[in-house]
Order: C-alpha cells, then sequence, then structure tokens
C-alpha cells in the first residue's frame, strides 16, 4: 500500500450529491453522522467542497439536468476519488428505470467504487458498504 | 362570513351559461367544468371576489382531450373548488391566468413544456424545468410520447 493510498484510507473526506433522490437517503446518510452511530469517529465526515473531498457520495437518479453536474464534480475532485452509490436510485434509478427524465444510470456516467442498496439502505449498511470500500482499497 | 351552499348557488346563477357540469365530490371538494373561454371570468371572480387563493393547475393527457384543472381554495369555508376545462388534443389553446394572478406563470410553463398546451396571453412562456438538451415540440407527459434519446439504458444490466 503506498502512501497516498494510506493517506487516503485513513480519514475518508466525503463529498454528498443528491442527483434527484426523495431526501431519504440523505437522511440515512446524515443519520450516520449523527451521534447514534458518529461515522467521524473514523475520520470520516462530510465536506462542504468536491475539491476537498476522498469520497463523491451520490444519491438519486441522476436526471438529465444533475447528470451533467455529476460529471463535472467528478472531473473537479482530485484524485484518486471513490464514487459510493447509496440507494436503489442511485444503483438502477429504481422505479424511475422508464422516466423520461432519467436515461442513464450512474455507474455508465462515472466509474462506481462501492453499492450500497436499499430503499433507503440502513445507516448500518452504509457503514458496512464504506467498511468494504476501505477493505477493497486496501486490496484484501 | 359566507357559507357553503350560498357560494356554490351564486356561482350556478351568475354563471349559468358557462357552467356545463357541477360534481359535488364531498364537503370539501367540488369539480366545476367549464369550457376553455369562461376560464377568466369565471376565476377572476373567484380569486378577486370570493377571495379565494389559487393553489395549483394539473394537467392531464385523457386519451379523449388534454384536461386541466384550476384549483382554488376557500379557506374560510375550507372548500376547494377545481375548474375543469377540456382541450383540444390537436390543438390545445387556452387563455392564461396570469391576468388574473400572478402566481399561475410558472405553472403554465410547465404545463407549456410537459403537455404542450400553449397559452395565449402568458408573458414569459420559456422551458421551467426540462433540460437544454431536450428537443422542442416533444412533451413527455402526453400519452404518445416516444423516447427520442438513442443513449438511453432501460434495463439493469442483469440477465
Amino acid at each position: 500500500m503506498g502512501i497516498t493510498t494510506k493517506a487516503l484510507l485513513k480519514s475518508l473526506w466525503v463529498f454528498h450529491l443528491s442527483t434527484g433522490s426523495c431526501n431519504n437517503c440523505d437522511i440515512e446518510v446524515l443519520d450516520c453522522l449523527t451521534p447514534r452511530f458518529d461515522v467521524e469517529r473514523f475520520g470520516i465526515k462530510l465536506v462542504g467542497s468536491i475539491r476537498h473531498a476522498d469520497v463523491l457520495l451520490v444519491t438519486g437518479s441522476c436526471n438529465r439536468k444533475s447528470a451533467e453536474r455529476l460529471v463535472k464534480l467528478y472531473k473537479e475532485a482530485p484524485q484518486p476519488c471513490l464514487v459510493v452509490a447509496i440507494g436503489e436510485c442511485s444503483l438502477s434509478r429504481g422505479i424511475f428505470i422508464p422516466s423520461y427524465n432519467c436515461p442513464r444510470p450512474l455507474d455508465k456516467l462515472v466509474p462506481v467504487s462501492a453499492y450500497i442498496p436499499g430503499c433507503p439502505p440502513k445507516p448500518e449498511a452504509i457503514i458496512s458498504g464504506i467498511v468494504k470500500l476501505i477493505q477493497k482499497v486496501k486490496g484484501k | 362570513m359566507i357559507k357553503r351552499k350560498e357560494v356554490l348557488a351564486d356561482l350556478q346563477t351568475r354563471f349559468k351559461k358557462e357552467i356545463t357540469d357541477i360534481f359535488d365530490k364531498s364537503p370539501h371538494r367540488v369539480y366545476i367544468d367549464i369550457p376553455p373561454s369562461a376560464l377568466v371570468p369565471m376565476s377572476r371572480y373567484i380569486f378577486q371576489d370570493l377571495g379565494a387563493r389559487f393553489n395549483i393547475a394539473s394537467g392531464v393527457d385523457t386519451r379523449s382531450h388534454i384536461e386541466i384543472l384550476y384549483h382554488f381554495t376557500i379557506e374560510d369555508i375550507n372548500l376547494l373548488i377545481s375548474l375543469r376545462v377540456r382541450l383540444n388534443r390537436q390543438k390545445p389553446v387556452i387563455a392564461s391566468l396570469t391576468t388574473v394572478c400572478e402566481a399561475a406563470n410558472w405553472i403554465e410553463r410547465e404545463i407549456h413544456e410537459l403537455l404542450g398546451v400553449d397559452f395565449t396571453g402568458h408573458p414569459d412562456l420559456r422551458r421551467l424545468l426540462l433540460s437544454d438538451q431536450w428537443p422542442d415540440k416533444v412533451y413527455p407527459l402526453r400519452r404518445d410520447y416516444k423516447e427520442w434519446d438513442k443513449g438511453a439504458v432501460r434495463d439493469r444490466g442483469v440477465k
């Protein structure tokens, strides 16, 4: 494991992007940060700008307008940037799959490192997904 | 204070010629069918004289017509009046409600881009919600909408 990977995984800074979700996944993401689960113990925290982030956390079904902005944000992110898809909508667009406004799923737009299914996923599932992501990047 | 019964009787006498049907659904809900020409005078009366609030308008493509419902609430008596107009599917045109109430502006823009209804007299009928790549004259909430985007992926990637 190189120095950059070690530094990356020591403390994941997360930028949270909603691409047209119903906000239920966003609430569960916030729930992870509240005292009950408190992922900040592990150095995971939300940041206000993509330029400070290691992880791009995406919720929602990537509609035509937000998909453009998502790709733009991914290009602005410092590499390596890990993309995590949260919830059924960002995995496969869920019930919005025939929608005129959701033509492409998230993983056709940017490379995705981890998928966390659920509608919405529980905070436990989100934490477990992040743990798996860290182990995957470490190469275990 | 004006009562529900009085409001309905008043509307029925005042707009006797225009009203084609009244559907009294529940104590809090009434649907009034009118021709498109009667929309502006009638909503002006409901909005300005009866002191109702303009909630929202909603458009539907039924198979025979394009239907727009204009919802007004009279809060004192807890009554929701929905004015229902039916427009020709081939050429849906109706007078804009922005002359009566400014709040109708954005919802008319939305109905215009999603259902293709033409609002005559609207000050600024630009696109509101759809993306810039969306082609002209393609209305996604019409029943005969066909997918135009060749790059769209409509499967979940599993066999």
